[in-house]
């Protein structure tokens, strides 16, 4: 395929990414200090994409105010999937944007460049559709495929049986057929899904055809899986953690500081004397590092202030967070509450939503997750869920 | 206030040109467009209205030539017809001129030429030049020569182009009106704004008043008034184009309200640093100023000058804030230790431009605070300041009010020699502040609410003044409705006569002077109007008001720039419910570059 146009799914929330995703969809969480979407434009740009729609639906402004019309000189035409209504219902709302084959891509997982040059290889007009496959264990997370001499036989969410299943890694080639197949497809639970959808092109006797290929793949199901997110692309080379790459011009440093690699610090940052930064850690824009704290393994993110002495371990933060003078989250394993499933040895120090303010001297419990604008007193020990606008009293 | 593009080139595709520029320009002027095409003769076609009505009425088929100019208008002499719409011509048809600005002694350049026979077609003032080209061309000059010798007639501002039959030059000339050439591979631009050729070339050369060009396929010459040839200075523009497209909203104006966070936080980049407390803005890091201020500047810019006006004087520095058009050296004492601030987005505003020339005349300092790189404001003044807040499309405008409100805090700091670590905090608290205000308002529903009310009023002390002001004129602009904004205290000595239950008040209650300003929410409401509080402090108000719109609280200071974010919103959704033409207000233009 030539300069082929791509189409990136952006429009869910991603609900298990609460209480993250109280104000902004997945696809804008930090994975090291840009949005995943980010990265996800990136390797589509790697893989010889030239122009991009974007479906977008909860939170949109947020998306389209990050991005604008253009993302590295490719424009960006945004489209609206007003109800969330599945993978295919999200397809649908670009159809009328797209001309002869569509690169379809998942806006809030990343993907290897090479894994998409795959697919585009291996996709012939012919065949009504291509999919990219991976060799990985975890199938029963995500989708599973069944393929004979590179032809999809069939195709499965969450299999559970013990059939051989390539993993789905969620990269597609579609020609217009799709459209139909989506329309035509039994919805399940009121939702329309791209598999469903492929589904009825296999029972139409369309040719389908998978392609397996190898790299990197990652997703975060959960809060805390942003930290292993940053950390893998790290070691993927994907981000630079070189302070020469990865340190904004506009960030100041006190010279009393200490940097320590991998580590990424985005523009306007300010860093002050005797704090040490990384290794692994993750400064989003404009976030400021009192004297003398220690900033280590953690994805903190834009405009969040860590106060004076403070110490941020395992810690993943939402935007505006203030930690604050002398606070300790000492980060290792700890148990996770979400809704009735406790998650074991978690290595979450704290997880603080968007705009919590901590007042300083606080220490928290590994596993702590912190609602959006919780207001925490001077001198608690956190642990546990504490919900939204929570005023926490010592 | 008009727009202007020529281009001549060896590519074809005048007209495309022409008209790609004239959509970039519109933001100038949309009363009316038109475009002239040099072959052997002169293809001349104009329509009142918007560009895309002139891209109706042209003729199918080609209509290339060897060079071309277009205009789109705002009126300032006669109305906005086909007859008024430029390209004018001459009696012959021999050449065809637009124009940006003013004629003043058009009347009686018109009574010379209409004595000596010539037929005029339009009442503008524009209309003259053509004429008086042709007149000089009757008398033996060459094209060159009659371009000149018809400039040298005027008085007045103006952004002069003109093509000739059967000739591939673009004949330009500027005094007071922006004029910028542009240099691509296939051909040469001019225009107005940068905007109108930035998808051909980042090239640039930037005309001075007083000088003319001549644009040819090969190259362009830059001559002073005697005709002596100019050395210019190339520059390239780094603006991306596509930063004009709508990314998925609906209008220009929503865009621009969200893409506020992102604006401050380029206007502070590198210029605050919170752990040490301090500020400084390297364009000013020459500037010294020991005596007092003068702001100059019209319209919303203003309303930001007001507000920068009380940061200076809360600092201990006398400042003054003067709306441009009434400014007058002669009856404000300025000497050679005033500093005059003209506050302009475009930094092409005829009235602050004028302003300014007289202030840097009478020996006064100035310092332009301007969005444009290259404006005449930033070229002209002794010191400039820039916003850095992006291009703006939306004529009302919106991020750069916050942008400017930001800057003046900065320059504030600047001039007091006065900053702390707590100032500089709450100025980088801003962008995500906005955020918030952005992910949780209210003001569409507040919007569907009283959406038909027979006006909309606006109260605020302190720095919640100059935000009632700009809460009222954005609604005024945008949504054609009554809408009055008034210092709080104000109202009961007069306005309130107004008040009744189909005109909500927009009560601004932040900050320390909330108790007062209750005071006169209470007037309101015993007169049946519903309130709408825009505050920080919700439980204190809420059961004196019928809306809430809430704000954070970024101290007394800022948190009025929060406060006009809600305003901002409530404007957009009262209009865009009422069908408005919400990025192009009827009447109204972006940058007003006459008096």
């Amino acid at each position: 395929m030539d300069s082929p146009s791509a189409v990136v799914l952006a429009g869910g929330e991603g609900s298990r990414l609460r209480p993250l995703t109280r104000h902004r969809p997945k696809p804008l969480l930090p994975a090291a200090t840009t949005p995943i979407l980010e990265h996800v434009f990136d390797q589509l740009l790697e893989a010889g994409v030239t122009e991009i729609t974007v479906v977008v639906g909860y939170g949109r402004n947020r998306v389209q105010a990050y991005f604008g019309p253009t993302y590295r000189n490719v424009p960006l035409t945004y489209v609206t999937q007003e109800q969330q209504l599945g993978s295919g219902h999200a397809l649908l709302a670009a159809e009328s944007e797209i001309e002869g084959t569509a690169l379809v891509v998942n806006g809030d997982q990343i993907v290897e460049h090479g894994i998409i040059s795959d697919v585009l290889e291996a996709h012939d007009r012919s065949s009504a559709a291509t999919v990219g496959l991976l060799n990985r264990t975890d199938v029963a997370s995500y989708g599973g495929v069944l393929v004979e001499d590179g032809s999809v036989t069939e195709i499965v969410e969450n299999p559970e049986d013990e059939r051989t299943y390539r993993f789905n890694a969620g990269v597609y080639a579609f020609e217009r057929e799709i459209f139909d197949a989506i329309r035509d497809a039994e919805p399940r639970a009121g939702e329309q899904s791209l598999t469903d959808g492929i589904t009825e092109l296999l029972e139409s006797d369309a040719s389908v055809r998978g392609v397996v290929s190898e790299g990197l793949w990652v997703d975060s199901t959960y809060p805390w899986d942003l930290l292993d997110v940053s950390f893998d692309l790290f070691e993927a080379g994907i981000v630079d953690g070189t302070q020469a790459a990865n340190v904004a011009s506009s960030a100041t440093i006190h010279e009393r500081a200490v940097v320590r690699e991998p580590v990424v610090i985005a523009p306007d940052c300010e860093i002050g004397a005797g704090a040490v930064v990384g290794p692994y850690a993750c400064l989003g824009e404009n976030v400021t590092v009192g004297s003398n704290a220690v900033v280590e393994r953690s994805v903190v993110d834009a405009d969040t202030r860590v106060g004076a002495s403070a110490t941020v371990m395992d810690c993943v933060t939402g935007v505006g967070v203030e930690i604050g003078n002398g606070t300790s989250i000492p980060g290792g394993p700890g148990d996770v509450r979400v809704g009735d499933r406790v998650f074991e040895d978690e290595d979450l120090g704290a997880l603080l939503a968007d705009r919590v303010i901590d007042r300083g001297g606080n220490t928290y419990v590994p596993g702590a997750i912190v609602g959006p604008e919780a207001d925490i007193e001077a001198g608690a020990t956190v642990r546990g869920t504490i919900s939204e606008g929570t005023e926490v009293r010592s | 206030m008009c727009g202007i593009i020529g281009y001549t080139g060896t590519g074809g595709g005048v007209l495309d040109v022409l008209m790609t520029g004239l959509s970039g320009l519109e933001y100038r002027g949309y009363d009316s467009a038109g475009v002239a095409v040099a072959n052997a003769s002169l293809s001349v076609h104009k329509r009142q209205g918007e560009v895309s009505a002139l891209e109706d009425a042209l003729p199918d088929g080609d209509l290339d030539g060897l060079a071309g100019i277009g205009h789109t208008r705002w009126s300032t002499h006669g109305p906005p017809s086909d007859a008024n719409a430029h390209p004018h011509t001459d009696c012959e048809d021999q050449v065809a001129v637009v124009h940006n600005g003013i004629i003043e002694n058009y009347q009686e350049l018109r009574g010379d030429l209409e004595a000596s026979g010539h037929d005029f077609a339009s009442e503008t003032d524009t209309e003259v030049i053509p004429h008086l080209i042709e007149s000089a061309l009757s008398e033996g000059a060459d094209r060159e020569e009659a371009f000149r010798e018809a400039v040298h007639q005027l008085e007045g501002s103006y952004a002069v182009a003109a093509v000739f039959d059967g000739n591939e030059t673009v004949y330009a000339a500027r005094n007071e009106s922006p004029l910028v050439l542009g240099l691509g591979e296939d051909g040469h631009y001019l225009a107005s704004d940068v905007p109108a050729f930035i998808e051909f070339t980042d090239q640039v050369v930037y005309l001075e008043d007083g000088q003319f060009a001549r644009v040819n396929p090969s190259g362009i010459v830059v001559t002073d008034a005697q005709g002596a040839v100019v050395e210019t200075a190339v520059e390239t523009i780094e603006w991306d184009p596509e930063d004009a497209g709508k990314s998925g909203y609906d209008h220009y104006m929503l865009k621009e309200i969200h893409e506020q966070p992102t604006a401050i936080r380029k206007c502070l980049r590198e210029r605050v640093n919170e752990l040490e407390g301090s500020v400084g803005v390297e364009e000013l890091s020459e500037l010294e100023c020991d005596g007092p201020v003068q702001f100059v500047a019209c319209g919303t810019s203003y309303h930001a000058a007001l507000y920068g006006a009380r940061l200076l004087r809360e600092r201990g520095i006398r400042a003054q804030c003067f709306l441009a058009s009434e400014y007058d050296v002669g009856m404000v004492p300025v000497s050679s230790d005033t500093l005059v601030v003209g506050v302009t987005q475009s930094g092409e505003t005829a009235d602050t431009m004028s302003a300014l020339r007289a202030a840097n005349r009478s020996g006064a300092t100035t310092l332009a605070l301007t969005n444009v790189v290259g404006s005449s404001a930033a070229r002209e003044c002794d010191h400039v300041m820039y916003i850095r807040a992006g291009p703006e499309i939306g004529v009302a405008a919106t991020k750069t009010f916050a942008s400017q409100q930001v800057a003046l805090a900065m320059l504030s700091s600047v001039l007091s020699e006065e900053s702390s670590m707590e100032f500089v905090e709450r100025l980088r608290d801003l962008p995500d502040q906005i955020q918030q205000v952005l992910d949780g308002s209210q003001a569409r529903g507040v919007a569907e609410a009283y959406e038909d009310s027979d006006a909309y009023f606006f109260i605020g002390r302190g720095y919640n003044a100059p935000v009632a002001l700009e809460g009222a004129l954005k609604m005024k602009e945008i949504t054609y409705k009554h809408a009055e904004g008034f210092a709080a205290g104000e109202l009961k000595h007069g306005p309130l006569a107004l008040v009744t239950e189909k005109t909500p008040v927009f009560a601004m209650l932040t900050g320390s002077d909330i108790s007062k300003t209750l005071g006169n929410v209470k007037e309101v409401e015993a007169r049946s109007a519903p309130v709408v509080a825009v505050t920080d402090s919700p439980d204190t108000v809420s059961r004196y008001v019928d809306h809430v719109l809430e704000v954070p609280s970024a101290g007394s200071r800022f948190t009025p720039i929060l406060a006009n974010i809600q305003l901002q919103l409530v404007s957009y959704w009262v209009a865009n419910r009422m069908g408005r033409s919400i990025d192009k207000p009827r009447n109204l233009a972006k940058s007003v570059t006459v008096e």
